[in-house]
Formats: structure tokens, C-alpha cells, sequence
């Protein structure tokens, strides 16, 4: 990968001499944009603002193709069959409430997650359960926090309708082991989502090959504008959820008292899209899939190595996850003995303009369980360079060397 | 105390920021969980260390260790110091209220909100304008003798004394105020003509004459005197249509004016003027307290009346 020419689409590193250098590393939270999504974003709505699929007119027809486009792009950035298993959502969180909200739940129904997973995946089966009185089982992780599946396999039985996992997550960068995961629920009778809100930034997913029921990821984690996101289902599945929010576009037809719902994935887009994002959303995943996540996946794990071998030579600093960085993506995570995190996080920011996420991620069950306050997020990716990582580190030794 | 402080500063800075302004939120809440004994649980004291330590850390090292480890000292040292500015701001902004100077009566110091020293002018009798830190050291009225200066409303309780010169800048600025004043609170008004710019006493001595002639009309001419161009003072010709336009005998005032004794006399009463001290003009007596300078109309009247003026 030509580091110097990719970091030339993102206009955030075009800095001003008086500006601090610094590094970007809130990758899990949002990633930075390039200036062709961001063109993309800008071109919607200065040539072509307006409706997609209602209105007959010539702008309406450019609207519908690019909308039509941007499915189709997230369609083979997925391997989905057809592009019409892909439905549009404000981001991952929306997609895993529709699934929770659309399936047609029994009591006693059990959903399946792991001990370590974000809000939006745990707090969603929590009203379900309140409210439809499902029960959750919850898989715990090795002690090095990767996935058991001995544990796993152990909780899964007839009675688990939805195994509903993170596919790589946001507090420690660990992958599962999904196409096995997704075969042992299969072979029980169980549905299987995944997030993959930060699986879908940095690794090549095949929906086909994994053979996942559904499947959700963010925009605003890949490049994307923020706002816009995506739920991949098998088109059957889809066809048999019940709709989640309903209103304009969601049906062919109503009379005072019945209407008839367009089949998937309109009957799930409710009221006006956001075509501007979403046009910018397959921009952002052709340019990945340009890119080439064997480039991508290369760059991260040279960063999480140079980052992980340095971060263990500072003394009281203990990573979170496994220690081979192979295992995390481009996540770090760590704590430092009797140092708050969010000191840790300003202090980096103040000092040397190197942004990371500090505190409990959203993942606050895991924190609870352990009894760890939180901790220190250094999420990398493609277009961070080893320069930025000697800046954290030098950066972090300072503190350690004062607090 | 941290959050106290930085309350302050952040309220402060929060005029002209939106992120001070919020900061400044955070800091209130802070505060109102100290004052109420419960323990700041937001996270902006550390917020705050964080982002001073990531600052200094910058600079020193050694700087950044020794405020991290004597954070809750130096943050006490901290609102000392903004506790005395602030006793002293809030000082000086009663001092400049009540004396036209943050710094006291009569301070030609460095104010704020007087940053060209105005309220301290004088016209002198030398070249230049400005004071020295206590103009009114020795101005005084004691042991000089009034009873030749003109005056008006003579008995009231209150008195006003005032040395000015026609042809002064800074007294031209102050007569509409301290006539204003003594049209509103009718104090004892007297004034002493001292011409420190021009070396001719004529219109010191015609003021005597007038003054002589008809009270009244002394007072008429003051005001006009003031007002006119500053040219018109030194043209005998325009002095003598505005002593006629008084309804004064021009001649016979001109007579008296270049009269010897009148000379003798208005040199006795400058003699008087020059016992007082007054380093230039204006200097007014505010019931014995000198102040040098034209002030603003409200200092005159607090002085006159007291704090609370404008109510009566």
C-alpha cells in the first residue's frame, strides 16, 4: 500500500504548518473520511437532491440509480446474493433493534451472546427479554479474552431461537471464529447475527461463505458518513420479519384499515432515506474493496505489533485481550496501574494531539464483571503510519514517567 | 478548590468561547457539590488536571511531576491568588466608580478603564500634562482665604471650590459638570480664575470687575466664557461685545479692569489661589477634598452627596 498517496485522499491529514501534527487513533469510534466519499456526500446534494423511487422526473431517475448503486456496492462489499438482502439502517445498533423488534419471538426463546459484547448488542435482548421473556445466556471468554468455544457449545441447544454475536470487538479487536460459530448454531435449529460493525472496516466478510442469517455494520466505522448503515439477511428470513418501523415506502398499498407491504428490504426503510449518505456509504465501500483488505489487514497488524511490543515495555501497563497482536486487529487496549484512563486520554491529546478512546466503550457488563474502571483505546488503521505510533508511545512514556 | 477557580476563570473565558462557556457549566456543578459537601463525581477536576499536566508536560518534566504531586496545594495557592485579584478587581472597580481612578483619588496610575489617564489631566503651569502618582499631596484649603473668590448659593452646607482657566482644556471639559452639579444640589460655589496657559490675567481681572458689578452676570459669563472658542479669550474686542451682550457697561468694566487697585487686588486673590497648592487646573474642593483633574459628573456627586446620588 503507498501510505503517502492514500493519505493524500483524506483531507484531514492536508494540515496547515500551525496545526499539530498528532495521530488520529479512534478508529473503533469513527474512522476519518476520504475526499471521495465526502465529494460523493457533497455532489447529492448539489446536483441532485431529490426523492429516490417516488417521483418520475430526471432527478429523481439519477437519485433512484446511485441509491440503486450504493445497495448494489454493499451487496458485493458483503458477497450477499442479491442486493436486495441489504437494508439500509442509521447504523449497526438500528440494524440489531430491527432484528430483535422484526422476529417473531416465543416465550422462552433463548438468544445467545458473549460476555464482552458492545450495548447495542446486549441492551436490545435485554427489553426483548423483558418484554417478550426470552432468556439470555451469555458465552464467557477465556481468561485471554478470545472466544470459547467449548463454552459456546456447551449453552447451545434447541432452545436458542438467535445467537447474536459481536464478530470482532470493539474493546479488544478479537475475531471469532465465525463459519464455525455460524455451523454449530445451524446445526441446532439457531439464527445467527453478528455485528460486524468492526469487522467490516478491516476484513473481507462473505455472508455466502460464512453463511450467516444476518449480519449489521456501521458507515461511520468504514470510511462511511456517519448516520447510515446496513443490515444484510438471507432474502427468505427477510421476507418472513415482521416490518420494524413502518410508514412511507414501506408499502405498495393501504386503505383506511390494511396495507400491503413492499417486499424486502423496502419494507423495512421507512420515510425518506438518506440518500446523500448513502450514496457516500458505496463510494466508501468500493474504495476498501479498491484498496484491498489483504493491504489493509497488513498495514494494521505492522501497526498493532510496533504499538503492542512498545506499549509492554512501560511499566504497570497491562493490554487487554490476547497478547499477540495477530489476534487484534488494529486494537489496542490497555490500562495502567493507578492512572485513570481518561487522564491518560486528555493528557495524550493536550500534549501531543494523539487521539485514542478512554474509559468503558460501551461494553460496560465486561468492565462491571472484572472490576476494572476502564481503560485506554488506541484503535489503528490502514492510513496510520509507525511515525504516529512512536508518538503515542513516546507520549505515554512521558506519562507514566510524571503520573 | 480547583473547580472553584477554575469557575471563575471559565466564566470569564466563557464570554468570548463556547467551549470555555461549557466547561464553565461543568465547573459550576462541580462547585455545588463541594460547597454542598459531596464530592465532585463529574470528572472535570480531572478533566482539568489532565489537560494543565498535558501542557506543562510539554515544557518540563520535572515541571509536570512536581504540579501533579502538589496539585491540591498549588490549586489552594491558585485561589488565594484569584481570591486577592479578585478582591482587588472588584476594588478597583469601586474606586474607579467612586474617584474616576482605580487606583484612589487623584492616582494617575495605570486604570483599565482609563487607560489615557483622563480623569487626571491638568492643564500646569509648566509644559506638561500629567501628574505625578499623588497630584493632591499638600492641595489644601486650610489657611487660605476665600472670602474674595466669587461665589454662589454663599452658606450652604455643602461647598464646592473650583481653580480653573478659561482657556484650559481640561477645565472647559469639567465646567458643564460641576454647573450642572451646583444647579442640582445647590452647594457653596466658588471659584478661582487662574489662567495657567496665558501670561495676561485681563480676563481674571474683568471677572473681578463683573463679578463686582452684578453677581449674577459673572456667573452668565463663566458659562459663556467656557463654551466660546478658545481664540475668542484672547481678543479684547470679543470680550467686550459678550461683557455688552451681558447688558454690563463694557467701558466702565474695562475702566475698573485696568484699574490698579483691581490689579492689586486680583494679585492677592491669585496670591490665595497659589496657597492651595493645586498642581493645575482643575482642582475642585469638594467640601475641603481636593481633586485634581476633570472628573466624571458622578465622582463630583457621590463626593457631594454621597454613594447613593441618584436617588435624591
Amino acid at each position: 500500500m503507498d501510505l503517502t498517496r492514500v493519505r493524500q485522499d483524506f483531507p484531514f491529514f492536508q494540515k496547515k504548518p500551525d496545526q499539530k501534527t498528532g495521530a488520529y487513533f479512534d478508529n473503533a469510534c469513527q474512522t476519518l473520511r476520504p475526499r471521495q466519499v465526502i465529494e460523493a456526500v457533497t455532489r447529492y446534494y448539489q446536483e441532485s437532491s431529490a426523492c429516490s423511487g417516488r417521483s418520475m422526473h430526471h432527478l429523481a431517475a439519477e437519485v433512484t440509480r446511485q441509491y440503486d448503486q450504493a445497495r448494489a456496492t454493499l451487496a458485493r462489499f458483503l458477497g450477499a446474493a442479491k442486493k436486495e438482502e441489504i437494508v439500509f439502517t442509521r447504523n449497526t445498533t438500528e440494524g440489531i433493534n430491527l432484528v430483535a423488534h422484526a422476529l417473531d419471538w416465543n416465550a422462552g426463546d433463548v438468544v445467545l451472546l458473549t460476555d464482552k459484547e458492545h450495548n447495542s448488542n446486549l441492551i436490545p435482548w435485554q427489553m426483548l427479554a423483558r418484554r417478550a421473556g426470552v432468556e439470555l445466556r451469555v458465552v464467557p471468554s477465556r481468561p485471554d479474552n478470545t472466544f470459547d468455544m467449548d463454552a459456546y457449545s456447551r449453552l447451545l441447544d434447541r432452545k436458542v431461537r438467535l445467537v447474536s454475536f459481536g464478530f470482532t470487538s470493539n474493546l479488544d479487536g478479537v475475531t471469532l471464529p465465525a463459519a464455525e460459530i455460524i455451523k454449530k448454531a445451524h446445526q441446532v435449529g439457531a439464527l445467527v447475527l453478528l455485528d460486524a460493525a468492526q469487522t467490516a472496516p478491516h476484513q473481507r466478510i462473505h455472508v455466502r461463505a460464512l453463511d450467516v442469517d444476518f449480519l449489521a455494520l456501521s458507515g461511520h466505522k468504514m470510511l462511511g458518513p456517519s448516520g447510515t448503515g446496513v443490515l444484510y439477511g438471507k432474502y427468505a428470513l427477510l421476507e418472513k420479519l415482521q416490518p420494524f418501523q413502518v410508514g412511507g415506502d414501506t408499502v405498495a398499498s393501504s386503505t383506511y384499515t390494511t396495507c400491503e407491504f413492499l417486499p424486502p428490504p423496502e419494507k423495512f426503510e421507512a420515510g425518506l432515506q438518506d440518500y446523500a449518505g448513502i450514496i457516500g456509504l458505496g463510494v466508501a465501500a468500493q474504495y476498501l474493496m479498491n484498496l484491498g483488505f489483504d493491504a489493509i489487514q497488513k498495514q494494521e497488524w505492522l501497526l498493532n505489533r510496533a504499538l503492542t511490543s512498545q506499549l509492554l515495555e512501560i511499566p504497570g501497563l497491562h493490554l487487554i485481550g490476547p497478547s499477540d497482536p495477530a489476534l487484534r486487529g488494529g486494537i489496542v487496549s490497555f490500562f495502567i496501574e493507578g492512572i485513570d484512563s481518561h487522564r491518560i486520554a486528555l493528557m495524550l491529546d493536550q500534549m501531543a494531539g494523539v487521539m485514542v478512546r478512554s474509559g468503558q466503550h460501551c461494553v460496560h457488563s465486561w468492565f462491571h464483571a472484572r472490576q476494572i474502571a476502564g481503560c485506554v483505546r488506541a484503535s489503528m488503521y490502514f492510513y496510520n503510519t509507525l511515525d504516529e505510533v512512536s508518538l503515542l508511545v513516546d507520549s505515554l512514556k512521558k506519562i507514566r514517567k510524571v503520573l | 478548590m480547583l473547580c472553584i477557580v477554575s469557575f471563575i476563570v471559565l466564566s470569564i473565558l466563557g464570554i468570548f468561547s463556547a467551549s470555555n462557556r461549557q466547561l464553565a457549566r461543568e465547573a459550576l456543578d462541580c462547585v455545588l457539590r463541594r460547597v454542598t459537601l459531596r464530592p465532585c463525581n463529574t470528572g472535570f477536576d480531572e478533566k482539568i488536571k489532565a489537560k494543565i499536566l498535558g501542557v506543562v508536560i510539554t515544557r518540563s518534566e520535572a515541571g509536570a511531576r512536581f504540579l501533579n504531586r502538589h496539585f491540591e496545594l498549588l490549586s489552594w495557592v491558585a485561589f488565594f491568588l484569584l481570591l486577592g485579584s479578585s478582591v482587588m478587581a472588584v476594588r478597583g472597580v469601586y474606586l474607579f466608580y467612586v474617584t474616576g481612578s482605580c487606583n484612589g483619588l487623584n492616582n494617575s496610575a495605570f486604570c483599565v478603564f482609563d487607560p489615557t489617564g483622563q480623569n487626571n489631566q491638568v492643564s500646569t503651569l509648566g509644559q506638561t500634562c500629567s501628574l505625578s502618582d499623588n497630584p493632591e499631596r499638600g492641595v489644601t484649603l486650610k489657611n487660605v482665604d476665600l472670602s474674595d473668590w466669587p461665589v454662589l448659593n454663599a452658606g450652604a452646607s455643602n461647598q464646592i471650590v473650583m481653580v480653573g482657566c478659561y482657556a484650559c482644556d481640561y477645565t472647559r471639559k469639567v465646567y458643564p459638570s460641576i454647573r450642572a452639579l451646583v444647579q442640582k444640589y445647590r452647594p457653596e460655589f466658588r471659584f478661582g480664575e487662574y489662567q495657567v496657559k496665558e501670561q495676561t490675567d485681563l480676563l481674571t481681572r474683568v471677572g473681578y470687575c463683573v463679578y463686582h458689578a452684578d453677581p449674577e452676570k459673572y456667573w452668565a459669563m463663566n458659562d459663556v466664557l467656557f463654551t466660546t472658542e478658545k481664540a475668542n479669550l484672547d481678543d479684547p474686542s470679543y470680550v467686550h461685545q459678550l461683557l455688552a451682550s451681558l447688558g454690563l457697561d463694557a467701558n466702565q468694566i474695562e475702566t475698573c479692569a485696568s484699574d490698579p487697585q483691581t490689579q492689586t487686588r486680583v494679585e492677592k486673590l491669585l496670591n490665595e489661589i497659589r496657597r492651595t497648592n493645586f498642581p493645575g487646573t482643575p482642582t475642585i474642593f469638594i467640601n475641603g477634598v481636593p481633586m485634581v483633574g476633570p472628573k466624571p459628573y458622578r465622582v463630583y456627586a457621590i463626593q457631594l452627596e454621597g454613594l447613593f446620588y441618584w436617588m435624591k
